[in-house]
């Protein structure tokens, strides 16, 4: 004959909590673990200058740099893309590339070896050619 | 609580974790070959693999280089004569295959031309007629022979890998990634792209192309796993000259004058880097009809995606299932059959 379960055996409140504290933190790590931290959030900008990092900033967040070397470049971040205005590089590559707005995109200044790479966002591309 | 449930939750825990820890991964950026390249890779080891890597590339470029004093490339155009090591020689014969298959369409001897238009350089110039009369009967494979390692170029002749050497970095980077066991990650040799393996949920690698229209635009979105994609295009490097025209930087063997196609871009998807970067060159030169043509006689070698000047997408059928492009974007898109 079944016996009936003593009341200091049965879930509590308590108990439940601990159930959904323990499962979110489950989801969060797989979360986590599949890349939804390190590419979320909004479009950030990284700027390296022959291999050292020079600046770094949301894209949404309005800035001007420049950069000094044996050419000067402006870099304008308007808010919503971000771009070589000038620069007095023999190539002028790097002005040519136009605009980029999405993670994966990057702007490249060979003669005076600035990288300007946009990183973050959950949906986009992991790499971009052409 | 009862103790009883602490092992079914940490199972919980285990099993949306994904039951293990994090691969470790690494990312390298350098300039070499007269360009950025961006390394990135996952698996055991991954920060001492793409150390051999960068290496690896610093290695090949002062084999390759036609600028830097000492190359394979800069002897044997300087002196006419050469032993290569093998592996520029086994470039050079695979170079000398390329030029044959698109009928002296890829073809390395173009240095002279590349050199005298300087449109990678600081001084490009536009050429008279008679300066590229003078210079064409110097192009062609047949001024170049090799004999196992021992290469000769006939009076006057130089070769230029640029339109190859890229690709066959990153078909050394990628054995370096299997025989590492790198379980994913990727390649960028300036518009050269590997990608190995898959992402740690098992999906492919989303790669896009670029909009030779507008370089804030995505054109389409390729995924790739353990497949190279290079993209030739003449949209990026060129030049303008005093008159306003402009002069993109692939030229055509042919005619020495930069390629007047009717295609934006070519991208070519295959399991080999020096033939895709080859194909992506020769085939942006031939144009669209050149391109169907070549690819239709070729279909189990690779599969690609052409832009057209008059805003078609072309795929082929190969990459069924893989493309994708944005619904009304701004080019009409079609399989090609």
């Amino acid at each position: 004959m079944k016996s009936k379960s003593s009341p200091k055996l049965r879930p509590t409140f308590f108990d439940a909590i601990v159930v959904v504290l323990v499962a979110a933190l489950a989801l969060g790590s797989a979360w986590w673990f599949y890349g939804g931290l390190g590419r979320s959030g909004p479009a950030t900008y990284i700027i390296t200058h022959q291999g050292q990092e020079i600046a770094r900033g949301e894209l949404r967040q309005p800035r001007e740099i420049t950069v000094e070397g044996q050419y000067h470049l402006q870099i304008v971040c308007d808010g919503e893309s971000i771009a070589v205005t000038h620069s007095d590089c023999p190539t002028q590559d790097c002005v040519r590339t136009g605009r980029a707005t999405h993670p994966g995109q990057s702007i490249v200044c060979l003669p005076e070896q600035v990288v300007i790479k946009l990183v973050g966002s959950g949906s986009g591309p992991d790499l971009v050619i052409g | 609580m009862k103790t009883k449930y602490i092992p079914l939750l940490l199972a919980l825990l285990l099993l949306l974790t994904g039951c293990g820890a994090r691969q470790p991964e690494a990312t390298r950026q350098i300039f070499a070959m007269d360009t950025v390249m961006d390394l990135y890779a996952v698996g055991e080891d991954a920060e001492a693999l793409l150390t051999e890597a960068a290496q690896e590339i610093n290695r090949l470029e002062s084999l390759l280089s036609r600028t830097r004093a000492g190359s394979d490339v800069s002897i044997l155009n300087e002196t006419g004569t050469a032993q290569l090591s093998d592996e520029t020689a086994a470039l050079l014969d695979a170079a000398l295959h390329y030029a044959d298959i698109t009928g002296g369409v890829f073809d390395v001897t173009i240095a002279p031309l590349v050199e005298a238009w300087n449109i990678h350089g600081e001084n490009p110039r536009v050429l008279t007629g008679g300066e590229i009369a003078a210079l064409l009967p110097l192009v062609g494979s047949h001024h170049l022979r090799l004999s196992g390692a021992a290469a000769t170029l006939d009076q006057g002749c130089a070769i230029d890998l640029g339109g190859i050497a890229k690709g066959y970095a990153s078909d050394v980077i990628a054995r370096l990634y299997r025989d590492g066991g790198m379980t994913g990650g990727w390649i960028s040799l300036g518009g050269n792209v590997y990608a190995h393996g898959t992402k740690p949920d098992g999906s492919f690698w989303n790669v896009a192309v670029r909009d030779p229209m507008d370089a804030a635009a995505t054109a389409a979105m390729v995924q790739l796993s353990n497949q190279f994609a290079v993209t030739s295009g003449g949209y990026q490097r060129y030049f303008t000259a005093g008159d306003g025209t402009v002069y993109q930087h692939i030229l055509d063997p042919k005619t020495g004058i930069p390629a007047m196609s009717d295609l934006l871009s070519v991208t070519i998807v295959c399991g080999n880097g020096t033939m895709a970067d080859a194909y992506s060159t020769a085939l942006y030169v031939m144009g669209e009809a050149g391109a169907v043509s070549f690819w239709s006689a070729n279909r189990a070698e690779f599969d690609m995606i052409l832009i057209t000047a008059d805003h078609r997408l072309l795929y082929t059928p190969g990459l069924a299932g893989r493309v994708t492009t944005e619904e009304g974007g701004a080019y009409e898109v079609q399989v090609l059959s």
